[in-house]
C-alpha cells in the first residue's frame, strides 16, 4: 500500500498542482509550479523514491505524466501568448515596396504571336517558321500571281536579283508545305515579311505576319468565316463580331476581308476604327485551285482555305497601340510596359 | 477609282440612300474609302444663297486699282454692291453670287465687310472657290440667266463622290459606266445604254493604221477629225474631271480623258499634222530608238517596248503615255484619235522598268475589254465634234483575232456545297444573269468586260459568294487526321525568350536590314527604300548595340535586351542565303556577368557547353568566348562607353544541345561526398582547363567541380594564381566510401600536378 501518501493525499496533490498549473500566468510562475510539483524535492518526487509497491508506483508514475502533460501544456499556452504580445510591437510598414526583382519583358508582337499560335495548335494546326528569302517562283508564280500584278514590281517589293526577293507575305511556306506532303494540311505560318513602304509613323518596310492554310475535303468558304471569328476572338475577346467583305487576292478565290468589331472602343466609334466600329484585319480566301494545280494538288478532290494578318496590326488593336514606330524604336520605357 | 454620283446617276438611277449604297458596295464589289461630299453644303438653307446675278454697273474701285466694284441685281428689290478682284466681265455680265451669310466650299461664311472704304456684300465667284475647277484668273461668266435664279440650276455646285478601291481583277469597274452597271446588278435597278452616239463621218478620209503587232495590239481604232478648235471645255466637263480626280486640260484631251473615266477604255489624242506620213504603225521599238515623253523625260527605249509610231519613229509609248512631239497643243487643228486595245503583261513590264504608272497603264495592265474600243471612239468622237466644232472625216478598225466569250460549265449545288450555304439554283441563276452572264444549258457564257475574270466555274461561284458573304454561317472544317504541336526548335525558342525576360532583358525586333554588315557578302537589295536598310544582316548584334547605345542615350538604365530572329548568311552566287535563327543580348555589366545569363539560359535547356577564347571583332580582344553554339564576351569598349556584356547564339545549336526529356538521376539514395581543393598553378593556365581535367581524371564518379575562387597574392607567388574547386563526388548506385573519394581525389590532384604543374595548397 501507498507508504507516504495515501490515495486521499494523491487526489488533493492532484487537483493543487492543476489548480496551480491553471493559475500560472506566466512562464516564470510555470516554471516555479513545475519545481514544486514535479522538482527532486517535491512531494511527488519524495513518495517515488520511497514507493515499494508496483500499484502504488504506477498510480504516483501516472499522476507524475499528468501533471507534466499539464504543466507543458500550460508552458506552451503561457509562451505562445508571450510572443504574441511581442509581435505587436513589431510591425513594419507592409505598404513598403519589395526587394527589387529585375524582370525583363517580352515583346508586344512575341505576345501576340503566342497567342495566335496557341489558338491554331488549339485547334490543331502545326506551326511553321520558314525561310524569308525567296524566289520569284515560291513568292508569285506558285501562288498564281498573275504576271503584270503590281506586287511583282520593283516598287513594292525588294528584289536582290531577278529571281530572288524579300517574301511579301508569309504564303511561299504554305507551298512549301503542300509539295512536302499530301492533305489534310493544317498549317499556320508566322514570320517576318517585307513590302517596300516607306517607313513613317504608321509603316515600315519590315513586319510580321501570320498566316494559315487548311486543305482537307469538303472545305467550306463557312469554315473560312467560323475559324477567322475563333481567332479573332482569341486575340480581341469573346465578344467580337466579325464581318466579311469581297476583295481579291491572286491565291485565293472567291476572297474575303475580315472586319473585326472595334476592341478598342467596343464599336461606339473611336480614332482607331475611323469612327466607323469596324476594324479591317488581314485578308482571307478559299484556295485558288490553280494553286492546287501549281504544287500537284487534285482540286476535285481537296478544297481549302488561306488567310493572312498583321501580327504587328495586331498587336496595336489589342494593346491601342495607335502607331508603327513603337514596334521598331525598342525604347525601353515602351517595352517594359509589356 | 472616283465615282461622282452625279455621274453615276446618268446611267441608274439612284434612289437608293447613300449610305445602303455604300454599304452593299464595300461588302460585295469595292472597298469604299471614303464618300466625299464635294462643293457648296446645302445645310441650314445655304444653297438658296448662290444665286445668278447680273452685273448692273462695273467699275473702278475709288481707292484700289485692282479692285471692281459691281452693282449687281440677284433677283431682289434691292441690287448688292460687290467688290470683286477680277476683270474678266464689265457691265451686262450674268456672274455667279454668293450673298452675305454664305458658307464656302472651303468653310468660309461669307460676310458683309467694307473693302477699301466700301461695303462688299457677298462675292462673285471664281471656279475655285466653288470646286469646280483649278481656275482662279478670273470669275465665272456665264450664259444668259435670269437674275435670282438658285446656282445650282446652272452650275453643278454639289457632288458626292465615292471613293472606290477597285482590285486588280475588275478593270471593268475603273470606270463610271462599271460602276453604274455593279449598282445596278446589286440592287436590281434598270440600266441605261452605255454612253456614247457616234456621229455619221462627213468625209471618207484614209486613216492609216498598220499594226505590225496583233499580240500587243489586238486593236486599233483610228479616226480623222478636221477643223478642230481647241479652248477650255465647258464647266460642267471640267466640274466632272475635277471631282473624278484628274485635271482639265483642253476641250479634245479632256474628252479622252472624260471617255477613259466614263468607260475604262484610255485614248489618245495626236496632232494629226505631226505625224510624219500621217500614218499610225503600232510596233515594237527599235533598237536605240529613244522618245520625249509628255511629261519631257526623254526615255531609252527597248525592243520589247510596245510603240505607237509614224512612217519614221516612235510617236507613243502605247497605252501608257504620249510623246511630247504630237502632242495636242492650243494650235492643233487636226487630230487624230486613237481608241485601242492593248496586251497588258508587255505593258506593265514596260511601265515597271521605266517607273512610269499613268491612268492608262493603271487600266491596260489589269486588262481592257478589246470589244469596248468602239464604243469608246463613238463617244469621243461626239464628244470632240461637239466641244470643238470638229468634223469627223475618215475612220479606220484594225484588229487581229478578238477573243471569244469564254463559256463556263457551272452547278448550282457545287456553288452551295462550297459556301457552306444553301442558296437555291434560281436565285443563283438570277445573280449571274443580272452581272451580264448569259444561261445556255448547264453553262454561263461570260460578258466580255468579265472575260479575263470568270473562267472557271469557281470565278461564277465568287459571284455568287459576293451577293451573300453575310448569310455564308460559321463553321469550323470537320478535321481528319491532323494535330497541333510545337516542334522541339519552337519549344527552345520559347523557353529562351522566356528564360531572358526572367533574367531582365527586355525583347527588341530590329529591322533585319541594315547599313553595312562586316560579311561583305552579305545580301544587298537592288532598290532599298533608304541607305539604313540596304543590307540582309549576318548577325544580330551591330543592331542590337546600337538599340542599347539609343536606350542609354535616353537614359533608360539598367540596359538589358534580347532579339530572336534570323541572320542570312550568303552562300553562292544565285543561292538562297542559309537563314540562322540567333538570340542575341546586350546588357550592361562585364564579362563575367553576361557569361552568368548564358549559363542560366544554357541550363533552362538543360543544355551544355565549353567555352575557349574567341576573337571577335565586335568583344573586348582579352574577354570574350565561344561555343558551338556562339560567342559571349564583353563589348569591345571602343563601341559602347561603359562596361556591357554581349551574345549571339544559334538557336538550333542550342535546341541540339538542350536536354529534351531530361534524363532522371538518383541524387537521393545514396550521399554526395563534398570536398574542396586549392591548386596554385601559373597565371596563363585557364580554370576551365583544370576542370576538364578534373573530370577525365575522375570519371562519371565526378559529380561536379566548380570553381569557386581564384586568389593572387603574397601566399601564391608571382606569376601564379591559387583556384579553389568544389568537387562533388557520388554514384547512383552505392554509397561511396571516404577511401574512394580520397582516391579520386588523390587522382585529380596527379593530373592537374602532372598536366599544369599544379601545387596543391589545401
Ligand atoms: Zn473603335
Amino acid at each position: 500500500m501507498l507508504t507516504s501518501l495515501t490515495l486521499m493525499d494523491v487526489q488533493n496533490l492532484e487537483n493543487g498542482a492543476l489548480a496551480a498549473v491553471a493559475g500560472a500566468d506566466s512562464a516564470d510562475e510555470i516554471e516555479r509550479v513545475r519545481v514544486e510539483y514535479l522538482g527532486r524535492k517535491s512531494e511527488l518526487k519524495l513518495a517515488l523514491r520511497d514507493v515499494r509497491d508496483r500499484e502504488s508506483g504506477m498510480a504516483l508514475n501516472t499522476l507524475r505524466e499528468r501533471l507534466e502533460t499539464a504543466i507543458d501544456g500550460r508552458e506552451q499556452e503561457l509562451r505562445r501568448a508571450e510572443l504574441d504580445r511581442q509581435l505587436t510591437q513589431d510591425v513594419l510598414d507592409v505598404t513598403l515596396p519589395g526587394e527589387e526583382r529585375r524582370l525583363g519583358s517580352l515583346h508586344p508582337t512575341t505576345l501576340t504571336r503566342r497567342i495566335v499560335e496557341d489558338a491554331f495548335l488549339g485547334l490543331g494546326y502545326e506551326v511553321i517558321d520558314d525561310r524569308e528569302v525567296e524566289t520569284v517562283h515560291y513568292n508569285f508564280d506558285q501562288l498564281a500571281f498573275p504576271p503584270a500584278h503590281p506586287s511583282r514590281s520593283h516598287r513594292d517589293t525588294f528584289f536582290i536579283d531577278p529571281v530572288r526577293l524579300l517574301r511579301t507575305e508569309t504564303s511561299p511556306s504554305q507551298i512549301h508545305v503542300m509539295e512536302g506532303k499530301k492533305p489534310p494540311i493544317y498549317m499556320v505560318s508566322l514570320g517576318r515579311v517585307y513590302r517596300r513602304d516607306a517607313p513613317d509613323a504608321t509603316h515600315f518596310p519590315i513586319f510580321h505576319q501570320f498566316e494559315g492554310l487548311a486543305v482537307d475535303r469538303d472545305i467550306k468558304l463557312a469554315d473560312l468565316k467560323g475559324t477567322l471569328r475563333h481567332v479573332m476572338r482569341a486575340l480581341f475577346g469573346d465578344e467580337r463580331q466579325v464581318r466579311f467583305r469581297t476583295h481579291y487576292f491572286p491565291f485565293t478565290e472567291p476572297s474575303i476581308e475580315p472586319d473585326v468589331s472595334c476592341p478598342i472602343c467596343d464599336m461606339r466609334g473611336c480614332r482607331m476604327c475611323k469612327y466607323t466600329g469596324w476594324i479591317e484585319l488581314g485578308g482571307a480566301g478559299m484556295v485558288n485551285p490553280q494553286v492546287f494545280v501549281n504544287v500537284g494538288i487534285d482540286p476535285e478532290e481537296w478544297t481549302g482555305f488561306a488567310f493572312g494578318c498583321g501580327i504587328e496590326r495586331a498587336a496595336q488593336l489589342r494593346h491601342g497601340i495607335s502607331e508603327i514606330r513603337p514596334f521598331w524604336e525598342n525604347d525601353l520605357r515602351v517595352l517594359r510596359q509589356f | 477609282m472616283r465615282v461622282p454620283l452625279s455621274w453615276l446617276g446618268d446611267y441608274v438611277d439612284l434612289d437608293i440612300p447613300l449610305d445602303d449604297l455604300a454599304a452593299r458596295l464595300d461588302t460585295s464589289t469595292a472597298v469604299v474609302a471614303g464618300i466625299e461630299h464635294h462643293g457648296v453644303s446645302d445645310d441650314d438653307g445655304n444653297l438658296g444663297l448662290f444665286r445668278v446675278g447680273r452685273v448692273l454697273e462695273a467699275k473702278k474701285h475709288p481707292n484700289a486699282d485692282r479692285l471692281q466694284l459691281c452693282v449687281v441685281d440677284v433677283g431682289e428689290s434691292e441690287p448688292y454692291q460687290i467688290v470683286c478682284g477680277a476683270w474678266n466681265f464689265g457691265t451686262g455680265a450674268t456672274v455667279a453670287v454668293a450673298l452675305p451669310g454664305a458658307t464656302l466650299p472651303g468653310g468660309l461664311v461669307l460676310e458683309r465687310r467694307k473693302l477699301r472704304g466700301e461695303e462688299s456684300a457677298g462675292m462673285i465667284l471664281s471656279e475655285q472657290e466653288l470646286e469646280l475647277g483649278q481656275d482662279h484668273t478670273g470669275i465665272i461668266v456665264l450664259d444668259d440667266g435670269e437674275p435670282g435664279t438658285p446656282l445650282g440650276d446652272v452650275l453643278p455646285l454639289q457632288d458626292v463622290v465615292l471613293d472606290l478601291e477597285i482590285t486588280g481583277n475588275r478593270p471593268d469597274l475603273l470606270s463610271v459606266y462599271g460602276v453604274a452597271r455593279e449598282v445596278a446588278a446589286l440592287f436590281r435597278l434598270d440600266l441605261a445604254s452605255p454612253p456614247g452616239r457616234d456621229p455619221a463621218p462627213v468625209g471618207n478620209e484614209l486613216v492609216d493604221v498598220t499594226i505590225e503587232d496583233f499580240d500587243g495590239c489586238p486593236r486599233y481604232i483610228g479616226r480623222l477629225l478636221r477643223d478642230v478648235r481647241i479652248g477650255p471645255s465647258p464647266l460642267w466637263l471640267r466640274a466632272r474631271l475635277d471631282a473624278a480626280g484628274m485635271r482639265p486640260i483642253s476641250n479634245v484631251v479632256d474628252a479622252t480623258n472624260y471617255v477613259m473615266l466614263g468607260l475604262g477604255n484610255p485614248l489618245h489624242a495626236f496632232d494629226q499634222t505631226t505625224l510624219a506620213g500621217g500614218k499610225i504603225v503600232v510596233r515594237r521599238a527599235r533598237p536605240g530608238e529613244k522618245l520625249r515623253t509628255l511629261d519631257g523625260v526623254e526615255r531609252d527605249l527597248d525592243p520589247s517596248d510596245l510603240m505607237i509610231a509614224d512612217a519614221e519613229r516612235s510617236i507613243a509609248l502605247a497605252g501608257i503615255m504620249g510623246g511630247e512631239d504630237t502632242e495636242i497643243s492650243d494650235q492643233t487643228t487636226e487630230v487624230l484619235l486613237e481608241a485601242a486595245n492593248f496586251e497588258p503583261t508587255g505593258l506593265w513590264r514596260t511601265s515597271e522598268r521605266m517607273r512610269l504608272r499613268t491612268e492608262g497603264s493603271n487600266r491596260w495592265e489589269k486588262g481592257v475589254d478589246p470589244y469596248l474600243a468602239e464604243q469608246a471612239a463613238a463617244w469621243a468622237t461626239e464628244l470632240i465634234v461637239s466641244l470643238t466644232g470638229a468634223r469627223f472625216v475618215g475612220h479606220t478598225d484594225a484588229k487581229g483575232v478578238l477573243p471569244e466569250r469564254p463559256v463556263v460549265r457551272f452547278r448550282p449545288e457545287q456553288a452551295s456545297a462550297f459556301l457552306g450555304l444553301e442558296v437555291a439554283a434560281e436565285e443563283q441563276e438570277d445573280i449571274l444573269t443580272r452581272l451580264g452572264n448569259e444561261r445556255r444549258d448547264g453553262e454561263y457564257v461570260v460578258p466580255t468586260w468579265r472575260a479575263r475574270d470568270l473562267v472557271r466555274e469557281v470565278d461564277l461561284i465568287e459571284e455568287v459568294a459576293r451577293f451573300h458573304l453575310a448569310d455564308v454561317p460559321f463553321t469550323l472544317p470537320v478535321r481528319r487526321e491532323m494535330y497541333g504541336r510545337l516542334d522541339r526548335a519552337q519549344r527552345v525558342r520559347r523557353r529562351v525568350e522566356d528564360t531572358l525576360a526572367s533574367l531582365g532583358f527586355s525583347e527588341v525586333y530590329t529591322p533585319s536590314l541594315v547599313e553595312q554588315d562586316r560579311d561583305e557578302r552579305a545580301l544587298r537589295l537592288q532598290e532599298p527604300i533608304t541607305v539604313e536598310l540596304a543590307l540582309l544582316r549576318t548577325e544580330l548584334l551591330p543592331s542590337l548595340v546600337e538599340t542599347a547605345r539609343r536606350n542609354a542615350e535616353v537614359g533608360n538604365a539598367p540596359v538589358a535586351l534580347f532579339e530572336v530572329a534570323r541572320a542570312y548568311l550568303p552562300r553562292g552566287d544565285a543561292e538562297l542565303p542559309d537563314e540562322r535563327v540567333r538570340v542575341a543580348g546586350v546588357a550592361e555589366g562585364g564579362f563575367l556577368h553576361v557569361k552568368g545569363v548564358v549559363q542560366a539560359l544554357l541550363r533552362s535547356l538543360h543544355a551544355d557547353a565549353s567555352w575557349s577564347r574567341a576573337q571577335h571583332p565586335l568583344l573586348h580582344p582579352g574577354k570574350a568566348a565561344e561555343t558551338e553554339a556562339g560567342v559571349v564576351g564583353e563589348l569591345h569598349p571602343a563601341l559602347l562607353a561603359g562596361v556591357w556584356g554581349a551574345f549571339e547564339l544559334d538557336l538550333e545549336e542550342l535546341a541540339g544541345a538542350a536536354r529534351d526529356p531530361v534524363p532522371y538521376e538518383d541524387v537521393i539514395t545514396y550521399p554526395a561526398i563534398h570536398q574542396d581543393i586549392a591548386v596554385s598553378v601559373g597565371e596563363d593556365v585557364e580554370v576551365g582547363a583544370l576542370v576538364d581535367a578534373a573530370r577525365s581524371a575522375a570519371g562519371p564518379l565526378l559529380r561536379e567541380a566548380r570553381v569557386f575562387d581564384v586568389y593572387r597574392g603574397e601566399q601564391v607567388g608571382p606569376g601564379k594564381k591559387s583556384a579553389a574547386i568544389h568537387l562533388t563526388f557520388q554514384s547512383p548506385e552505392r554509397t561511396l566510401t571516404d577511401e574512394e573519394a580520397a582516391e579520386l581525389r588523390g587522382r585529380i590532384v596527379t593530373a592537374l600536378a602532372e598536366d599544369f604543374g599544379a601545387e596543391l595548397r589545401a
